[in-house]
């Protein structure tokens, strides 16, 4: 089929212009190729290809200056993150200080008040205790003088007698002595 | 057989306005005029792309950076620093041969680069350019890529004419190349095409289910073969064009 096909291209005189018209059009085809090339050369060169480059150019231009701004503006994001932090520290250790402080001045007012009121107490507790004792000196001197009476009594029932003051005091004073 | 089949037709060239300077045939032809269209779709494609530049680019703006940046780099990669001055140049024969290929492959528009008078005056026009920028690089130096550098004498007399007969044969092979790349895809398109009323009228209806359920998924399959080849050529020849322009900027090899 393709040798048939190509018998008919010869056969119906077609040939191969390639070859064939090369003599009579050749130099034709060359002219308007170097024409149309060269328009089309000179319109890349001159106008199209130099726009191109300076967009391309100016993209990495833009991108290169953006890229750099960006960084800047990170560092100066971080100094201030760092400046921040720095400023929180001293915050918390002011705050700390100042915690610290109110408990050192809490604890010494609390133990001096605690100090303060257990001598008042203690000088309370003194002063009971005298109190205490003084009338327990009291009490029993008065129990001697009951006693005695009372014995004076009994001895005088049982006796008929009176005994003597001095007796019975001496006779009592052995007795609770003992 | 008529036009419909025959496969060599759709590279014929016609003269549309005579134009003749002095005994020179200079004719307005039907390449001529795809290659106008070609060269106009581009600059008017750039022209609205790079109408209003922008830092965000608009979808344009991106694809002609896109576009822009792919040429630099492969500049970039083969030529390196030395290499800029001629990335415009690249980029123009990327995108003429590109676009050429590409209007060719649009129905009964004219494939320009499928003629070896273009693309053979492209080869020589670049190999010319990397003999001429190598004498004014390296004035009488340039010849030293023929001969290579730390092979022993005895060898280079072999080594010498066989580099030389590379180079000489690099104007043919860069030309060739993309002109029968696009002869080659087109008159494929055309054979299997024609396939399918050669099929319908040797076999009837038989014929042309075949052709519709065998050779035309082939057609579609051979036409995306043929975009790919379109741009890949287009990238070969710029590519080619860098590596030899390596020869007269870069450092001896």
């Amino acid at each position: 089929m393709e040798h048939e096909a190509a018998e008919a291209g010869h056969a119906a005189g077609s040939g191969f212009p390639p070859f064939d018209q090369i003599g009579d059009f050749g130099v034709s085809q060359i002219f308007w190729l170097v024409l149309t090339f060269g328009v089309l050369y000179f319109a890349v060169a001159t106008v199209f290809l130099p726009k191109i480059r300076k967009a391309v150019e100016d993209r990495d231009g833009a991108i290169k200056a953006d890229v750099a701004k960006a960084a800047v503006l990170s560092a100066s994001a971080d100094a201030s993150v760092k400046q921040f932090e720095a400023q929180i520290a001293e915050a918390r250790a002011r705050a700390r200080d100042t915690a610290s402080k109110a408990k050192a001045e809490s604890d010494a007012r609390t133990s001096a008040e605690t100090t303060k009121v257990e001598a008042d107490l203690n000088a309370r507790l003194a002063a009971a205790e005298a109190r205490i004792n003084d009338t327990r000196a009291k009490a029993m001197a008065n129990v001697s003088a009951v006693a005695e009476d009372a014995a004076a009594a009994i001895a005088e029932r049982l006796t008929g007698a009176k005994p003597s003051p001095a007796a019975v005091k001496s006779a009592v004073a052995g007795v609770m002595g003992a | 057989m008529s036009i419909a089949t025959d496969p060599m037709h759709q590279f014929k060239l016609d003269r549309w306005f005579d134009f003749r300077i002095g005994d020179l045939d200079l004719s307005f032809t039907n390449s001529a005029f795809w290659m106008v269209v070609g060269v106009l779709v581009l600059i008017a494609f750039l022209a609205a792309a790079t109408s209003k530049m922008k830092t965000v680019p608009t979808r344009m703006q991106s694809l002609a950076e896109i576009w822009y940046q792919f040429i630099a780099g492969i500049v970039k990669d083969v030529n390196h620093a030395p290499g800029k001055p001629f990335i415009p140049l690249v980029f123009t024969l990327f995108s003429f041969i590109f676009i050429a290929n590409i209007v060719g492959m649009m129905p009964y528009w004219f494939t320009t680069t499928s003629h070896i008078a273009v693309t053979g005056f492209m080869a020589i026009f670049t190999i010319g350019l990397v003999v001429l920028v190598g004498i004014i690089k390296k004035g009488f130096g340039f010849l030293k890529i023929f001969v290579p550098s730390g092979v022993p004498f005895v060898l280079l007399l072999i080594v010498t004419p066989i580099e030389i007969i590379s180079f000489l044969s690099r104007p043919i092979s860069l030309g060739m190349r993309l002109f029968a790349n696009m002869l080659g895809g087109h008159v494929a398109l055309k054979v299997f095409a024609g396939f399918i009323p050669s099929l319908a009228v040797a076999l009837g209806g038989v014929g042309m289910l075949m052709g519709g359920l065998l050779v035309m998924p082939l057609i579609v399959g051979v036409t995306a073969l043929e975009f790919l080849v379109a741009f890949l050529q287009a990238y070969v020849f710029a590519m080619l064009t860098c590596v030899y322009l390596n020869d007269a900027l870069g450092e001896a090899h």
